[in-house]
């Protein structure tokens, strides 16, 4: 059995750490609180805040359940079922990860304008995509497009099959099989995915200042709203939209902890 | 098997996916495609070589490789003292390491601003330079290099390295000869992942490089300058080539990292 | 009745892995699939589940065929070689799942899971998770999950090739009382050759995806139809050119028949294995504990060998 690392690494790691993350974090909220609890609490019921916040909702109620349900059936077709089309799929889904966000923007936008290869068609239905919340969703989407299946492929092939043809012959159909045995060894797995997905979604910037428009009151997404703030030289509006998002973050990260946890217990690993 | 998965993923289900993976990523990458060298492969050339254009690249891949080398070091070490130590407050530091993932692009981007920029509490003031333009990028691929490495050393037995001890290596020996090209691959995909993501970063460096055209100016902002002048083509050209630039580096990796793993 | 295969053929890509298999087996008999790896045995008791498709062929179980049906319509008992625990769920969520799936009520379902439970002596592990069982607990409740939906036929994949050497032992012949008790037709696939023979009523051979030979543990052992057989059944060597088993040769004095040098003697307890040489060959011959006693062979010395 090695030695533990050494005092002097343990230290090293934890100034780089905290300098690098810790102190950022903590000067967040050090800025929104500046000014008193009272003045942070009328900041957040700014209407641009308020409309932003209620958008960025509205966008990870519709766009987080599409990917999740994306995610976990192409992870289930690309392990249970693999196929040269599967093969080539699963390498494509990883691709928005390669992906700048100002390169998603740019790319939806030529695909949706009004005279793009998507756009056009859509049109001539009456559908417009560009500037509108649907924009915002289909950007939200394609920048968290892997993040479900990326977490539960590795562990559902590490799984096997071995539990799910028992159950098969057990008498269970497909669906009783998904729920209960395929949905349950994965549970934490796809929690982080889904969590990661929540933060990104929500975070999301580049790809949304292209395709949204930044319509105050209209397409401003939180994110939006924070440096919209900072460029109006309203920047403590703009740090209580930041110290917001971090609570956010934080909260995301317990989350992520736990589930981490969790998944290794039940490895049997002793965290 | 064949028809318990039948029932979940049919030929509707299938037709499906890739019906969502086409609207949503394939049109749109292949619409940026088609921009790029529509006009030919001379007019997609000379976008990407624009005096403008070259030095936004240069600076980008020049701070990518700073931040995502730097983390190498950082995140593997963070990695080991991770698994391997034990101390009060352990478990804070590994959720720490998550945070640039679950934080807002932009959030971190302000604050970086806030914290190193003009206004400074340090009276530190880097804007404008890559070195914030660094610091920024480090912060964000921090988790991709520490991630990376973490579960290989959490299952790792260290056998090999006992091994090595009984036969005289000290410490640092061991650790250079046995484990570090063990862990090579992992270190590998971590450094790829990083870089990937720093050539692209946007919202977090923003703020803190000013974009002074030729001075500060990552690429990804100076695609975004490009785009809301209307020069869609040329942005187009220049996404292009950051874009094949980030998958050969992954692809790079990754076929670096199965061939050292072969030999383990 | 019993299970009827007729003409089973499978390939895997461009690989035959059986071909043309047909056999009969009995009904409540232990049958064991038995052959080394890559000879198509795992695969076939696949097929019979319902588990893997076959190219062309047939599969009845008591009369009925079941070639098209699905695994969950087939009325079938598997185990698997790492036992697949439902890992989420109590060792009692995972013997009551089968009677779950067919709406059985809690009460009737809580009494048939006590009695399977006390049946495989885990009574009081009905609250406990899979990963806090040892293996040949986990193989333990895999058996009592296979038994309560009632199967017509119990299969068997290695069951109890990941345990160690004294826990595998007491499994099998449990298993075997247990079906004999039971009386279930029951498939049995291993590598093992000694495990085959210690548990089952009739083995069958296969190699390289066909049938070798079918028969009881006496007969394939002492009558191999193929040098395959005769070598995968038992221990062979060869004395003057001919292959013998081991403890079909004995050792006598020097003057009684063919001269060989003892080149090493290994006591194994019961069993004395005796290494011999001679010009042309080395051969080992076994005898018990009482004639190595007798005998007291000198490393170094001559003797002779004979059959017996």
């Amino acid at each position: 059995m090695m030695h533990r690392p050494s005092l002097a690494l343990r230290v090293a790691v934890l100034c780089y750490v905290g300098a690098l993350v810790a102190l950022p974090l903590g000067f967040v909220f050090q800025q929104a609180l500046s000014h008193g609890l009272s003045a942070f609490v009328t900041a957040l019921s700014n209407a641009e805040m308020d409309s932003a916040l209620w958008l960025t909702v509205r966008v990870a109620v519709v766009a987080v359940p599409l990917n999740v349900i994306f995610g976990l059936g192409v992870s289930l077709w690309i392990l249970r079922r693999p196929s040269r089309v599967s093969r080539v799929f699963d390498t494509l889904i990883d691709l928005p990860l390669a992906v700048s966000p100002i390169i998603v923007g740019l790319s939806l936008e030529l695909a949706y304008a009004q005279n793009g290869w998507l756009g056009r068609p859509l049109a001539a239905w009456g559908l417009h995509v560009m500037f509108t919340y649907w924009a915002i969703v289909v950007a939200s989407v394609f920048v968290s497009l892997p993040l479900v299946s990326r977490q539960v492929i590795p562990l559902l092939r590490s799984v096997g099959t071995h539990q799910e043809q028992t159950a098969q012959t057990l008498g269970a159909g497909p669906v009783r099989i998904f729920l209960t045995v395929t949905l349950r060894s994965i549970t934490w797995a796809a929690a982080y995915g889904v969590t990661l997905t929540i933060a990104r979604i929500i975070g999301e910037y580049g790809a949304v200042l292209i395709v949204s428009g930044n319509i105050g009151l209209r397409t401003e997404t939180l994110t939006l709203n924070i440096s919209n703030n900072f460029g109006n030289f309203t920047p403590y509006q703009g740090f209580v939209g930041v110290s917001l998002l971090s609570l956010v973050s934080i909260l995301v990260l317990l989350v992520l902890g736990l589930a981490r946890h969790r998944e290794r217990l039940r490895h049997g690993y002793r965290p | 098997m064949r028809r318990y998965t039948s029932a979940l993923t049919g030929h509707g289900a299938r037709g499906l996916a890739l019906t969502y993976l086409s609207l949503v990523v394939l049109i749109p990458i292949a619409a940026v495609v088609s921009h790029a060298l529509g006009n030919g492969l001379g007019s997609f050339w000379s976008a990407l070589t624009q005096p403008e254009a070259l030095s936004a690249i240069r600076l980008t891949l020049w701070c990518a490789a700073g931040g995502s080398l730097l983390n190498m070091v950082a995140g593997t070490a963070t990695a080991w003292v991770l698994v391997r130590d034990r101390f009060p407050g352990q478990s804070i530091l590994n959720a720490l390491i998550d945070l640039p993932f679950a934080l807002p692009t932009v959030v971190a981007g302000v604050t970086f601003y806030t914290l190193y920029g003009p206004h400074s509490p340090f009276h530190v003031n880097v804007t404008g330079t890559w070195i914030g333009i660094t610091i920024a990028i480090t912060f964000v691929t921090l988790p991709f290099s520490v991630r990376a490495v973490q579960p290989l050393l959490e299952t790792r037995t260290f056998t090999a390295e006992a091994a090595a001890a009984t036969l005289g290596a000290s410490s640092v020996r061991v650790f250079r000869t046995i484990t570090l090209p063990a862990l090579m691959p992992a270190i590998l995909t971590g450094i790829g992942l990083a870089f990937a993501r720093a050539l692209g970063e946007y919202g977090s460096v923003v703020f803190i490089s000013n974009n002074l055209p030729y001075r500060s100016e990552i690429a990804s902002s100076y695609v975004y300058s490009l785009a809301t002048s209307g020069q869609v083509d040329a942005a187009s050209a220049v996404s292009l080539g950051l874009l094949v630039m980030a998958l050969v580096v992954l692809m790079g990796i990754n076929i670096t990292a199965q061939r050292i793993g072969r030999g383990e | 009745m019993g299970i009827v295969l007729k003409n089973i053929t499978k390939h895997f890509g461009s690989d035959l892995v059986l071909d043309e298999v047909s056999d009969e087996i009995p009904s409540g008999s232990m049958t064991a699939l038995l052959g080394p790896s890559g000879s198509g045995k795992s695969t076939l008791l696949r097929i019979i589940a319902g588990l893997e498709s076959l190219d062309h062929g047939t599969v009845e179980l008591h009369g009925r065929d079941v070639t098209t049906a699905e695994a969950r319509h087939r009325q079938i008992g598997f185990c698997f070689q790492d036992y697949a625990p439902f890992n989420q769920m109590t060792v009692f969520d995972n013997v009551a799942y089968g009677l779950k799936v067919r709406r059985i009520v809690a009460a009737r379902r809580k009494k048939e899971v006590d009695e399977l439970l006390g049946l495989v002596r885990l009574s009081d592990f009905g609250d406990r998770y899979p990963r806090q069982l040892s293996g040949g607990q986990r193989q333990r409740m895999a058996l009592a999950r296979a038994l309560a939906i009632k199967p017509e036929v119990l299969l068997l994949d290695e069951p109890f090739a990941a345990l160690d050497a004294q826990v595998s032992g007491e499994l099998r012949v449990w298993v075997r009382s247990l079906q004999r008790e039971l009386g279930i037709t029951t498939i049995l696939v291993t590598h093992n050759q000694s495990e085959a023979m210690e548990v089952a009523d009739r083995i069958v051979i296969l190699h390289e995806g066909r049938i070798e030979q079918v028969g009881p543990p006496d007969q394939v052992y002492d009558k191999p139809a193929s040098d395959f057989v005769h070598g995968f059944l038992g221990p062979l060597t060869t004395w003057q050119e001919t292959a013998y088993r081991p403890h079909d040769l004995q050792l006598c004095d020097v003057d009684a028949g063919p001269r060989a040098r003892v080149t090493d003697v290994i006591r194994l307890g019961f069993e004395v294995r005796v290494v011999v040489e001679s010009e042309s060959e080395t051969t080992w011959v076994q005898l018990t504990h009482h004639e190595a006693r007798q005998l007291d062979p000198v490393i170094g010395s001559w003797i002779s060998v004979r059959p017996r």
